[in-house]
């Protein structure tokens, strides 16, 4: 059943942080201030390679008002930081490598005195070459950005006899992909607020996607004890794996300890932009392999990942990105190559789907173009090549089995959208085009049945029922088998704690953060219908190392998926001490109680009997439960391995307009399967979010770079898609059914989304118009035709 | 405190004039320090484009009493300066006797945006989208020099080279850009007609994605279309990004007198490519934006057989 408001019934709940959201009451971290608050800025760098000669800032500290200017000088700690490789520099030394290398901070009484101050730095620049394509930079002679050379991170992965399996093959087909520069482009850009605190603490005020990460991080730059910095770090507007990364924090917090005093950072869009991490653009060229009946053979890969001056979770992604090269299929044999490559480009770094959104665009695009070789359904093809249950994973690892694949592979025929399809395909074969409809190779629709919706044409009234014969309808679908954790070889904690609070608050606490997703509502939710609390009854603690567990990241699609484990660990325990202490101060057998709303109840009326605040009062100690394991991972050497897959198929509609060679989605259907839906809001909101992300990818988004430089410096050039963009439907179909005994409960769907839906408009396109698109976004020059309506011969309807 | 005296030295002044007059006035006296604002949003973009740098003395028109007034007179439609674009394309008289003009400025930015700006300013910027639709429709820009208003018609006032570009506007003497547009006036149709002849009009803007972007290609075009369907006139206009609109001669001259049939819509076609020179555009071709203005110029046609 189609997942919407009204399947949902009451299961469809208003978020607990929706009322503030909509009606902008709620304050994002960026909105706080302090007394005595000081404005902090950065001093970044206008070139995308160069020496630093010499930096100069008396004259920034001598205007009056400016309390402080750093520079590396002044890093006590390491003056470095990355999640994983810490080789991004806090503070340039003698060298800067992109556009938004950072040379000095102030901190000032006003933000426009410290853009004053700014100013008033001077740093001598030598320039040097700029390494921009990745290509080049892998050769030997290109300039070196690092001493351990321009290539960071490698990662192979063969398996059987790729040349014999290409020999042995009846069709091959080889392209190269290339995929976008995509930013984040989250609503509150980062910033922060650093206060020193009377006992020589630091809180720091600032959005991340895993707390207690950035307190290590802080630690070793501020040379200091973690357990001297707090991270409070929600509510977030909006992060999508842009904001895990260390990005303004360490400068707020060495300004905020130079001065003494509360200093605000919070970077406008155009500095967000240029500073900002972006999706890694990739090529990835594959060479694939089907015998007659179209069974794949051979696959071989070859990854160039740009990513930028340092690293941060470069690797990380590459590595994600091999895996799923490989992604559902089943190969005689396979041979991946990829390089991560260090280029003066801007900074690569995690983004929702972590690698595999390239990767998938490539490896669909595989499957289409050998349909289309096989004469054969695309759909069936994939059919003829999924891995079955039972089967391993794309590593050939040991994986959690269940039947997604071949439930998300049955959904798809099954949907209304490709009933359409097999309607629209009957009709055409039963009436061929009308003349005036292109012949163009696999469009069998022609003609479009839809009228002319577009706003910018006017004028007429006729012409909106007239049938216009420029604007082509195509369907095309994807298959997407995604990992979720952080994979084999990367320590992957995970946790919560439940506590009865003094005040009969049953405290709910776990080092998540909440950036939008919705991970307090969904948190919310399963303490609800886990335990039988009602929401009046709970406090939801997240973002605050002070106060959370550690859960590990909110990554990876895995903080739901832990928050379900972790509760389903507590429960018992949890309800246990508190029906506990419940029976004793009621003085009636444990069997006689249940947690309730508000209180705990009789089990068989229901009537509440004692109140959770008068509970908290009698009992002797605090009522608390904690528990910690971590995110199953698959028993393999290989790292990043997943153990736990999300599948999905997404089927869309296009509408091509051959006048502009633009591309309309009309209409999308997703099936999901990822085990049971913990919150319908939440489930449809990560779908259709991950989808218009996915949307930006395929048609509008791209970071573009010429020699280091950014050409879109904001949001009027770097265009991501509006609501006029997402008027076409979108179904969501969950599956939710997993095999019996299956202990792992739901998977993750933060990312799925976004990662299927740019092949499957590749797809459609090339049933609308018979082109073959391979480089995103799609480039609306390559569609666009001479219409017939003005070529010799033609006539005219 | 230092700190609030730095940032009021920094913030401009600003000027509000009650009259058209003491405006232009005001702009002499305070030469390249002193800048006309409406709405201020395309000043806005400017500024924060530049890193912040703000000019010292604002002339805020919007203060200037009836600037912003809607009219109808002797025939003509009659658009103050400071007139809103929301109010603009939703005053009735625009929305029944100039509708290429309200579906024009239903395009440009967004909701919040066309509630600020002006259809002053965005005339005045040259490359504004409502341009190539104020050129469809024949209107007449009225200036105030300081002394007195006169008018001038918009295809000249376009046709002058070397007008000072928006931001050197900002610095630069030229008498030009001294002068103040009060009022843009639209001919309008006969409203009780005993002509047999049909208005009919077009209007594409044409960007990177559906809505709220900047334009790679406009196009408008407004004629008389007479009973037996031959255009009895015709203009059409094209723009897009930097590209100041200008009239597709050509095209119209094959027009005129003519049914759109397809020999005429493969001259069209081909003319518009000829004639239309875009500015050029870090994000797309000359060769796209030529192709995509004479398609949507031909599919218009097509549509009006
Ligand atoms: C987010 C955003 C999106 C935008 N999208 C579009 C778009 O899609 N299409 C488009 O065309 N524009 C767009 N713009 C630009 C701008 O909003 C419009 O052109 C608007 O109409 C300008 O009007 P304004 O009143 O704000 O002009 P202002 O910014 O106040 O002034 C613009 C210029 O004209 C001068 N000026 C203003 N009024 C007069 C006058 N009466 N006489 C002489 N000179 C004058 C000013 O000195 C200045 O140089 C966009 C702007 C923003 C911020």
């Amino acid at each position: 059943m189609a997942l919407n408001r009204e399947t949902s019934g009451n299961r469809w709940r208003i978020r607990p942080d929706g009322p503030g959201k909509v009606t902008g009451g709620l304050a994002y971290l960026t909105d706080l201030s302090a007394p005595n608050m000081l404005h902090g800025l950065v001093l970044r760098s206008p070139h995308a390679h160069a020496r630093i000669a010499e930096v100069r800032t008396e004259e920034a500290l001598a205007l009056p008002g400016v309390h402080a200017v750093l520079t590396h000088a002044d890093v006590p700690g390491l003056n470095r930081f990355g999640i994983a490789h810490p080789d991004h520099p806090v503070f340039c030394e003698e060298r800067v490598r992109f556009v938004g290398d950072a040379v000095a901070a102030v901190a000032a009484d006003s933000a426009e005195l410290a853009m004053e101050a700014l100013a008033r730095i001077e740093v001598d620049y030598e320039y040097l070459p700029v390494v921009s394509d990745p290509e080049l930079a892998m050769r030997e002679d290109a300039p070196q950005l690092h001493e351990r050379g321009n290539i960071q991170h490698r990662n192979d992965y063969v398996r059987g006899d790729v040349e014999a399996a290409f020999a042995a093959s009846a069709h091959i087909v080889e392209d190269t992909y290339e995929t976008p520069r995509q930013m984040h482009t989250y609503m509150e850009t980062e910033g922060g607020l650093f206060v020193p605190e009377a006992d020589g603490r630091l809180t720091v005020y600032s959005a991340t996607q895993h707390g207690l990460m950035d307190r290590m991080q802080l630690a070793r730059i501020l040379a200091r004890p973690e357990a001297d910095i707090r991270i409070v770090s929600s509510p977030i507007g909006g992060s999508f794996g842009g904001k895990d990364e260390l990005n303004v924090q360490p400068y707020g917090a060495l300004l905020a300890l130079a001065c003494g005093r509360p200093v605000k950072l919070h970077n406008n869009r155009f500095e967000s932009v240029r500073a900002g991490l972006k999706r890694h653009p990739m090529r990835i060229t594959m060479k694939t392999g089907v015998d007659a009946g179209g069974k794949l053979l051979a696959h071989r890969v070859r990854i160039v990942s740009d990513a930028g001056p340092y690293s941060t979770l470069s690797a990380e992604v590459l590595n994600f990105a091999v895996e799923h090269t490989l992604g559902a299929y089943r190969y005689e044999a396979v041979e991946v190559r990829s390089f991560c490559v260090f280029t003066n480009n801007g900074m690569s770094g995690e983004f929702r789907g972590f690698g595999g959104n390239q990767a998938l665009f490539a490896l669909e695009g595989q499957l289409d173009r050998l349909a289309d070789k096989l004469g054969i359904d695309p759909w069936e093809l994939r059919r003829r090549n999924l891995r079955q249950r039972g089967d391993p994973g794309p590593f050939e690892q040991p994986i959690a089995q269940t039947d997604g694949a071949r439930q998300v592979w049955e959904a798809l025929p099954a949907s209304r959208l490709w009933l359409e399809r097999a309607e629209a395909a009957a009709a055409a074969e039963a009436a061929p085009a009308a003349p005036t409809a292109s012949a163009a190779p696999a469009a069998p629709l022609g003609m479009t049945p839809d009228a002319d919706l577009r706003s910018a044409s006017s004028g007429t009234a006729e012409a909106a029922t007239l049938q216009l014969p420029w604007l082509k309808i195509g369907y095309g679908a994807s298959f997407v088998m995604h990992g979720a954790g952080l994979g084999v070889g990367i320590p992957d904690p995970a946790g919560g704690r439940l506590t009865l609070a003094p005040d009969g608050k049953i405290e709910a606490a776990f080092g998540y953060e909440e950036f939008g997703q919705g991970l307090i509502a969904s948190l919310e939710q399963m303490l609800i219908e886990k335990f039988g609390f009602a929401g009046s009854d709970l406090r939801l603690v997240v973002g605050d190392t002070d106060a959370v567990p550690d859960s590990g990241s909110s990554t990876a699609s895995r903080a739901t998926s832990m928050m379900w484990q972790a509760l389903e660990r507590m429960r018992e325990p949890f309800a246990h001490s508190l029906l506990q202490v419940a029976s004793r101060v009621l003085v009636l057998p444990k069997e006689r109680l249940r947690i309730g709303e508000g209180g705990v109840c009789d089990a068989a009326s229901g009537e509440r009997l004692l109140a959770y605040r008068e509970l908290a009062q009698s009992a002797a100690e605090p009522i608390a439960c904690e528990t910690s394991f971590s995110y199953p991972a698959s028993p393999v050497e290989r790292v990043g391995a997943h153990y736990l897959y999300t599948y999905c198929s997404v089927g869309v509609k296009v509408e091509v307009n051959t006048l502009t060679g633009r591309v309309r989605v009309l209409d999308q259907f997703h099936a999901v399967a990822a085990g049971p839906v913990v919150n319908p809001q939440g489930f449809l909101g990560q779908i259709e979010g991950g989808a218009s992300m996915a949307l930006g990818f395929t048609l509008t988004e791209d970071a573009v770079m010429n020699s280091g430089m950014y050409l879109t410096r904001n949001l009027d050039s770097y265009l991501v898609p509006t609501i006029a963009e997402q008027r076409g439907r979108v179904e969501v179909l969950p599956i939710e059914e997993l095999p019996d005994g299956d202990a792992h409960g739901p998977r993750g769907i933060g990312e799925v989304g976004s990662v299927g839906l740019a092949p499957a408009i590749a797809q459609a396109v090339f049933n609308a118009v018979g082109k073959r698109v391979s480089k995103l976004p799609i480039d609306p020059a390559e569609l666009q035709e001479v219409p017939d309506i003005v070529k010799e011969g033609s006539c005219p309807v | 405190m230092a700190a609030n005296l730095e940032e009021f030295l920094l913030s401009p002044a600003v000027w509000q004039p009650q009259s058209s007059g003491a405006a232009v006035r005001l702009k002499h006296a305070l030469g390249p320090l002193g800048v006309y604002t409406a709405g201020s949003t395309l000043l806005r973009t400017q500024w924060e484009a530049g890193g912040g740098k703000l000019p010292t003395h604002l002339i805020d028109l919007t203060a200037i009493p009836g600037l912003d007034r809607i009219a109808v007179q002797n025939g003509e439609l009659i658009i103050g300066a400071t007139a809103r674009l929301n109010d603009c394309s939703s005053h009735p008289v625009v929305m029944e006797r100039a509708p290429l003009l309200a579906d024009a400025i239903r395009q440009i930015a967004g909701w919040s945006v066309r509630n600020q700006a002006t259809l002053g300013g965005n005339a005045a910027s040259r490359v504004g989208d409502a341009v190539p639709a104020l050129l469809a429709l024949d209107a007449c820009l009225v200036w105030h020099d300081g002394e007195k208003q006169y008018t001038e018609h918009i295809a000249e006032w376009l046709s002058v080279q070397n007008w000072p570009g928006m931001l050197e506007w900002v610095e630069t003497r030229d008498t030009i850009g001294l002068r103040l547009l009060t009022s843009i006036r639209i001919p309008l149709p006969d409203e009780y007609t005993t002509k047999q002849t049909r208005r009919w009009f077009a209007y594409h803007k044409a960007g990177r994605r559906e809505a709220f972007m900047p334009s790679l290609v406009t196009a408008a075009v407004a004629a008389e279309v007479g009973e037996d369907g031959a255009f009895a006139d015709i203009r059409i206009t094209a723009g897009g990004g930097r590209t100041v609109p200008l009239r597709l001669t050509e095209a119209e001259r094959l027009l005129r007198g003519r049914r759109p049939e397809a020999a005429a819509l493969r001259q069209v076609h081909e003319a518009v490519r000829e004639q239309y020179v875009p500015e050029p555009d870090p994000f797309a071709t000359d060769d796209y934006r030529k192709l995509t203005l004479a398609n949507l110029i031909a599919a218009e046609l097509w549509k009006r057989k």
